[in-house]
Parts: C-alpha cells; structure tokens; sequence
C-alpha cells in the first residue's frame, strides 16, 4: 500500500507536454501532465490504448524527454541530462518490465538478470552471483537459472525479467502492461510477487487498461486523450467501472 | 566478458548467418594464405632460377642506355649500351664486402651454320683420296653422287615455284652449278682429277645445301672460367670445361638436344619421356604428330646412309620387321610406326643400327662450329669456335628460358660483336672512301649511337689477339676482318694454322677484363639481400662516378621478371574483388541481424547500456567472426600449402620448370603469410560491421517498448 512519506518524491512531473512530429502533423500526445511518485507507492497508470501512458512512461523511464515542463527522476532534471546522463539514470535508478519480457534471448536466465550488473561494474563476480541468485530465488525461479528464455514459459520469463529490474536496487521499477501478454492466473501471480515485493520497499508504476489489475493499485492515475482526468483511489475506480 | 559472450552465443543462434559470413571469410583467408604461398614461392623459386643462372642478383649497363637490359627478353641484340671500364669497376666492385663476384658479361644471338651432311660426306670423301683408299672413295663418291643428285632435284623443285626474274645471281649461278655436278660426266671423269671436283663441290655445291642445319643460338659470351665457378647451378654435362683464358663454345644441354640432335632421334627420345610420364600413343595428340614426322621425314635417315650403310640398316630392318621389303624408305616408314608394345625394341634397334651410321648431333664435341653473327656496325662477322661440351642449369634442365642460354668465351663474343673503336671506325671510311663504297649515312648513325669518345678506353681487341705474330695482314683489314674471322675464312694453310694458334692461346685476365662488355652480372654473398646490395653498389657507382647503371634482377631478366609482379596483382585483384563482394554481403547480413534484434538492442539501452557498449558488442563479435573464421580458413589453406609443399606439384611444362626452378614445385608459406591473412580478414570484417554498428547504435530505448500499445 501507499505509505505517504515526507522524503523527496522519486519521480516529479510539472506542467508536461509532449509532442509527436507525424509528417506534417503535430500530435500530441501528453498535455499538460503533473504528477509525483513517492518512495514505495504501487501506482497504476491506467487508461484505453492510445491514452499516453505509455509515452508518460517513456517520460519516467527516461527513454524520452519532454516537448515542454519538467520531468524529475530521482532528482535530476532528465531535460537537462545527456543521452548519456540519461542512460546511466536508467541503468543505477530505473527498473525496467517489458510487456514482452524482452529478455536477451541468446542468454540464459542468471545472465540475463546479471546483465545490468555488469554495465554497472560495481560488483565483483562473486557478489553479482549472490545478488542474481537471491533474486531468483525470491522471484521463485532459481531452478531456471541457466535455462534460456526459449525454454521458458511466459510467467517464468516475466519473473526472471522483474528479477532484472530489481537487481540493480532501482528507486523505482517501471512496468509497461506486465501482465498483457499473460494469462490471468499467471498474471495474478505476477502481480502478487510485485505486491510483495512492493512491502518490502519497492516502488512501482505500471501502466495498464485491465480494471482487474488496476483494482490491485495503491494509486491510480487516469488518463484520457493525454491529459490526466482524475487521480482516483481504487475504491473510486472500482465504483466507477462497477 | 559478456560481451564476448552474448557474441558467440548471436554467431552460434544465427546459423545461416554465421555460415555465410563464416563461409565467405574462410574463403578469403584460404584464398589468401595459398595465394601468398604460391606467389612467394614461385617468387623464390624462379629468384633461383634466374639469378643462380644467368642474371646475377645484380646487373650493371650503361648508364643512359637506349633499352634497358632484358636477359630473358627479345631475342637479338638491343640497344643495352656497353661497359668500356669493366677492369676498373670489377676492382671497386668486388671490394664491397657483400658482393661475392662479378662476371662480365654480353648477350646475343647468332646463326650457326651446323656444317650439313654433304660437307662431312665431302670431308670424308677428301680423306679417302688423300688416303688412296679406293674402295671407300667409291663408297662415299656413290654417296655423295646421290645427295647431289637430290640436292639438284630439290632445287629444280623450288625453282619451279619461285619466280625466276627475283632470284639473285649467286642462286641462279648456283642452280647452274649443281646441275653441272649432277651430270655423268662430271662423275666419270671424278678421278682423273678428284682435287679440282672436290674443291668444285666444296666450294660451289655444299653451300647450296646449308638450310637444313641452320641453327639460331643464345649464348652469353663471358669469362667462362669465373662464370663456371659463380653460378653454382652451372655444370657440364659432356666434354670439358673451355681451359681457363682460352676460347671455346659451351652449348647448354637443352639447346643442344632440342636444335642440334638428329630430329628424328629427338622425336624418339620425346616419344620414350612422353611415355615414360604415362602417356599413351592412341591418345597423345603430340606423340601422334611426332610419329607421322618420323615416317614422313625418312629422309632424314636415308639421306645420310651410303650404300655400305644402307645394306646394313635394310637388313636390320627387315629382321626387326620381319619383312621382305627391299626399299630402305618403307622399311624405315614401317619401322617409325611405333606402338606402345613395340616402342622401347624400336628406340633400342634405332639406336643400336640407325643412330651410329646417322650425324647423331650436328655439332658435336671437338668440333669447330662457324658462328655467323651481326657486328654492331650492321656487317656479317664470322667466327669459328671450338665446341668443348656441353653444360646444364641444375634443376633447369627443362627449362625453356634458362635452357636457351649457352656459353661463348669472352674474345670471340667481343670478335663477333665487331665493336670499334674510333680509330677502327675512321680507318673503315677511309677503306670505304677508297674503294669507291659510300655508306657514310650509316657511319654517321654510328658516331650518334655511340657517342663521341665512348670507344677511346675500349682496347682494340684485335691486338689482344696473337695477330702481330701470326699474320701480317689484319691491320690492313676491315675491323671485321678479325683473326678469328680470317680463320673462318676458307682454303689457305697459313690461315688453318692461325686459327690452331688462336684456339690454344691463353688470353690473360687483364685481356679478358680489358675489353668492351654489355653488361655484368653481380653475384651477392648469401645472406646479403638483394635491396641491401643494390644500396651498396649504387652507393659505390656513385662514389665512383661510374657511368654505371644497377639493375636487380628482376628488373633485368626483363619480362619474365615482371611475371611475378603480375601474378601479384591479379592476386592482388581477385582477393580485392572477392573482399568486395564479402564486403557487401557480410554487411548485409549483419544489416538484416541488426535489424531482427533491434528490440533487444532497445532493451539493452532502456537497461542502461550506453551506445558504445553496444557498439563495443557489434566489434567483438566482429573480432570473434574474423578470429575464428579466419583462422579455419587459415588453416585449411595452410594444410593445403603444406601438403603440396611436402610432395611438391609436378611441373607441368617446361615455363613452369623455370618458375618453379627444378622439375616440382615447392609451395611454402611465408612468415608474414599468416598474420597478412588475419589482418586483412580482419579489416574486411570490421569495415563490413561498420555500418550495422553504427545502425545498431542508433537504436533508442524506445525500440524496447514498441509493441506496448
């Protein structure tokens, strides 16, 4: 659940736009868009496809800047940050889940999850070891470790993938629909373990259109043709869609 | 580390490309290392074949000269200058502590006349008069009788075909000639006065029959001596070596079997190696042709024979063929038509009957030959000349170009060259002027080639020779007119105990170091190379001011020293062109994998990999590509050069002999062959991943998320 908290709030969007150059056409994609995330909030970005959540995301992650406003991740004005900057923002504060896993197919489960470790080349080999593999126990699939994902199932790939996000102790972990290309009982389970590891201190924002995931939220943010409609708790999302 | 890893485990997921690129760069490598074997082995090899026969690593002329000096290259003189200076140079030469020796050398080629069947007949029919021998005077006059009659039929023959108003004199006179001497009563009234018919058939009707035994020869007139002992790959085959200072012919085996052998037998003995290398009669087309020669060609044979002989070769015939044929022309017909069971009886019984009654060769040793050459000047100088034996090229006795060069002292290359000096040359115009003849334009082309003062060091050779004491007449006479020419000239004692004098005279090494020469070969000591000599005489011709200019020898065998050059660049080429096509297929390979995995290069990014990292990822599995490729494309060829190099290939004719300076050729690889293989791989590789790289950089994170909506 949510624990409001005085610290400094991960992630602060003011004022934000962004602009997509189609051809000729300008398309809009966000308008003016503020929002804060706090340590240990397990927020959804809900809306219909097309919304903007994953282009807000985009935002967050630090994949994209904004057109105008100001977006702040851990800190730093991401607008102001290099390419490099910003890839390096990503690599020691961000968690990344793929909807499609996006796991490195060509290598097994640990080095997949040791991957961020190594660009990071702060651990040596030992400590990365048992870093990956408390991850992958807690993730409930150590077994898998030197399995590729072609020889894993959907639900296993998506935890050796949430394993990966959290190996680098992010600030926050961003998930973009983790639970689309699942079946719901595996979904469920997916988002239970991210509930889990949620209490035990980390901070997610996934985005999605499926009301039953949105129904596990702590906060939702709703948006609708890029602009934020309404900020609701899940009570009222769950009334509303009722 | 991982990157190394994620490349190995991308060349190993992607099989079809792996194997296409793979594919193409073990081509490329294989293509290379086996090229680079070939081309630096065949550069070696015939570096032998040259230098240690005829070249010298380094060759001197004539700074300035017209043409450049061509050993292996057009046959005739050229214009390559001369070297007046050759005692002078040789001292300040042969200082260098890395020159071995240096020979002087001239180059040309000659017409000699091998002296025809009729002449020997001749000569021997003279004997057997003085000798008053009477049954062998009317074995040989038979003979004789019958080669002249044949000799005027041909010559009826031909006149047939040619047009009467374009004949010179001298021929019609001599077809007048032969007829006389083809009438009865020039035979019935043969012994009232034999010495005046044979002079009358020496002087008037051998000459009509010389085409047959014409011989065009390369020699290189040289210090025999020194010659026979620098180039190591030099050594006699029959007779002697020429004794040191003194004239003498060597003719090298090659040439000598090739133009100076019977034909008939040579055809036999090309028959018995065709044979030997397992080939057969049915299907050799040029065994086929050489057969249907013999049988054609029974005259060579019958011609010879006098009737003594002929009885003894129609009976041995006939035995050998079981035959009652009574005409020598058939059996002989009969008998060259050989198969390959009854081959090696026919070669032996040829041998054993035919070849001893027959001129096996021409010119053989002992004999004094008659070379007509072409002085500088434009006139015929003639030169006779002992022949001592004959010498091979070890390793090259097949060889075409190195089998080519026979050996002529120094004194009589130098006579037939008939350079002048400039006092020769002005006392010729005068002799011309008095006798009417005016040829001035030459002369003045002359003084222009030369050059004014080229000649004043030149010692005049003929007074190198014993002229003074043995004749009195050469200082009156055309500079043609050398003592040696004199001997060849026909008749007078005096002049026949000359040319006995001429031939025992010891020239001393100032003579033979002091004349005019065309060139000089410089013999490096082993473990000097060839660059390093070259810097070391230059620096010494400079020093010296020699109107001297250096040549090694591949620059100065002429074209067939550029052979190697451009096998280098067809290689050069094909590799090139074959890079290119890799080039554009390796890069569009890797064009097409960086585009199927764009979302997992996206991903990479949105994780935190920076754009070098990726970048970094794409040239180690380059690196990994030519590495491992490389290296089995390496070592296929590798293996493929070390096979050969351990069996050698047979070389398959006699060009290739030379190139491959023995009979099999030895491919090996050089030292640099292997890490010029993988370099170049490399590069290849690393251009052609270029493009995809810098495309796989250009991917954003943003690539990862694309499916999301």
């Amino acid at each position: 659940m949510a624990t409001p908290s005085a610290t400094q709030p991960i992630v602060h969007l003011s004022n934000v736009d962004k602009d997509y150059q189609l051809g000729a056409v300008t398309v809009t994609a966000l308008r003016q868009v503020s929002l804060e995330i706090a340590p240990g909030e397990f927020t959804v970005i809900a809306g219909p496809s097309g919304s903007g959540k994953t282009t807000l995301l985009n935002l967050i992650g630090c994949v994209d800047v904004a057109t105008r406003g100001e977006v702040v991740v851990a800190g730093r004005d991401t607008g102001k940050l290099s390419e490099g900057d910003l890839t390096r923002l990503r690599l020691n504060a961000l968690g990344f889940i793929f909807q499609s896993f996006n796991l490195v197919g060509v290598l097994d489960a640990f080095q997949n999850v040791e991957f961020p470790l190594l660009l990071q080349k702060q651990l040596n080999a030992v400590q990365r070891k048992e870093r990956v593999m408390d991850l992958l126990q807690r993730v409930g699939i150590a077994e898998y470790a030197h399995h590729r994902p072609g020889e894993l199932s959907g639900g296993q790939r998506q935890r050796v993938a949430i394993a990966r996000a959290l190996v680098t102790r992010p600030r926050i972990v961003l998930a973009d629909e983790p639970t689309a290309n699942l079946d719901s009982v595996t979904g469920n389970q997916i988002l239970d373990l991210m509930q889990e590891l949620n209490r035990e201190g980390t901070t997610f924002l996934f985005s999605t259109h499926d009301p039953k995931v949105v129904s596990r939220a702590g906060r939702v943010i709703r948006l609708v043709d890029g602009r934020i409609q309404a900020e609701e708790s899940v009570e009222q999302f769950q009334s509303s869609h009722a | 580390m991982i990157l190394i890893h994620i490349a190995l485990r991308n060349l190993l997921t992607h099989k079809v490309k792996s194997a296409i690129v793979g594919g193409l760069l073990v081509f490329a490598a294989f293509l290379i290392i086996v090229g680079l074997s070939l081309i630096s082995s065949i550069d070696k090899s015939m570096s032998k074949s040259i230098v240690n026969s005829v070249a010298g690593h380094i060759q001197l002329q004539q700074k300035g000269a017209k043409d450049e000096l061509s050993i292996f290259g057009q046959m005739g003189s050229n214009e390559i200058g001369y070297i007046h200076n050759f005692a002078e140079v040789r001292k300040k030469i042969e200082a260098l502590p890395e020159v071995a020796a240096i020979i002087p050398m001239g180059i040309d080629s000659s017409i000699v006349f091998g002296g025809n069947v009729l002449d020997v007949k001749l000569e021997a029919l003279r004997n057997a008069v003085k000798a008053g021998d009477k049954q062998q005077v009317d074995v040989v006059r038979r003979h004789v009788r019958r080669m002249v009659a044949l000799l005027d039929d041909e010559l009826k023959n031909l006149k047939g075909f040619s047009d009467a108003a374009k004949m010179s004199d001298d021929m019609k006179q001599g077809l007048i000639d032969v007829a006389a001497a083809n009438q009865p009563t020039f035979w019935d009234s043969f012994d009232q006065d034999p010495f005046a018919r044979l002079e009358f058939l020496e002087n008037k009707i051998a000459k009509m029959a010389i085409g047959e035994d014409m011989l065009m020869l390369r020699y290189v007139g040289t210090d025999t001596e020194r010659f026979r002992k620098v180039f190591d790959r030099f050594e006699m085959v029959d007779g002697a070596p020429i004794p040191p200072g003194q004239r003498g012919f060597l003719f090298n085996k090659f040439t000598y079997e090739e133009q100076v052998k019977h034909k008939t037998a040579r055809r036999l003995d090309k028959i018995k190696d065709r044979l030997a290398e397992g080939a057969q009669v049915a299907t050799d087309d040029e065994i086929k042709l050489w057969i249907k020669l013999n049988r054609s060609q029974y005259k060579e044979i019958t011609y010879q024979l006098d009737d003594v002989a002929t009885a003894e070769v129609k009976l041995a015939l006939q035995t050998e063929l079981d035959s009652k044929e009574e005409d020598l022309p058939k059996l002989v017909d009969a008998f060259m038509d050989v198969t390959d069971a009854n081959f090696s009886q026919r070669y032996e019984v040829f041998y054993k009957v035919i070849a001893p009654r027959i001129r096996l060769y021409a010119i053989r040793v002992g004999d004094t030959m008659t070379i007509n050459g072409f002085s500088q000047s434009g006139y015929a100088t003639t030169v006779n000349v002992k022949m001592y034996g004959t010498f091979r090229f070890h390793g090259l006795d097949r060889s075409t170009m190195a089998g080519a060069f026979n050996v002529l002292d120094l004194m009589t290359y130098r006579d037939l060259l008939g350079y002048m000096t400039a006092d020769k040359k002005a006392e010729i115009a005068k002799l011309q002027a008095a006798s009417g003849l005016k040829e001035l334009k030459r002369d003045t082309a002359e003084a222009e080639l030369f050059g004014e003062g080229a000649g004043e060091q030149v010692e005049d050779t003929t007074n190198a020779t014993p002229t003074a004491a043995a004749a009195a007449t050469p200082t009156d006479a055309p500079a043609e007119a050398t003592p040696a020419a004199l001997a060849a000239g026909s008749g007078g004692g005096s002049a026949k105990v000359f040319a006995r004098e001429l031939e025992k005279h010891v020239y001393t090494q100032a003579e033979l170091d002091g004349g005019v020469i065309r060139s000089t070969a410089i013999m490096l000591k082993p473990g000097v190379s060839v660059e390093e000599g070259m810097a070391k005489v230059n620096a010494a011709i400079d020093a010296n001011k020699f109107e001297l200019k250096a040549l090694d020898w591949r620059a100065a065998s002429g074209l067939v020293g550029n052979f190697v050059g451009v096998i280098y660049a067809v290689l050069a080429f094909s590799i090139f062109i074959i890079f290119l096509v890799s080039l554009v297929i390796i890069n569009n390979s890797l064009v097409m994998s960086t585009l199927e995995r764009t979302r997992e290069i996206g991903t990479m990014r949105a994780i935190g990999a920076q754009r070098w990292e990726i970048l970094l990822m794409f040239v180690v599995e380059a690196v990994v590509m030519a590495i491992v490729f490389g290296a089995i494309g390496c070592a296929l060829g590798y293996s493929l050069v070390a096979w050969y190099g351990h069996f050698g290939i047979l070389a398959a004719n006699d060009f290739m002999s030379f190139l491959a300076g023995g009979p099999r050729f030895y491919p090996a690889l050089p030292g640099w062959g292997l890490p010029v293989a993988m370099v170049a791989v490399g590069i290849v590789t690393l251009i052609s991943t270029l493009y995809p790289a810098w495309l796989a950089t250009r991917i954003t994170p943003l690539a990862a998320m694309q499916d999301s909506e």
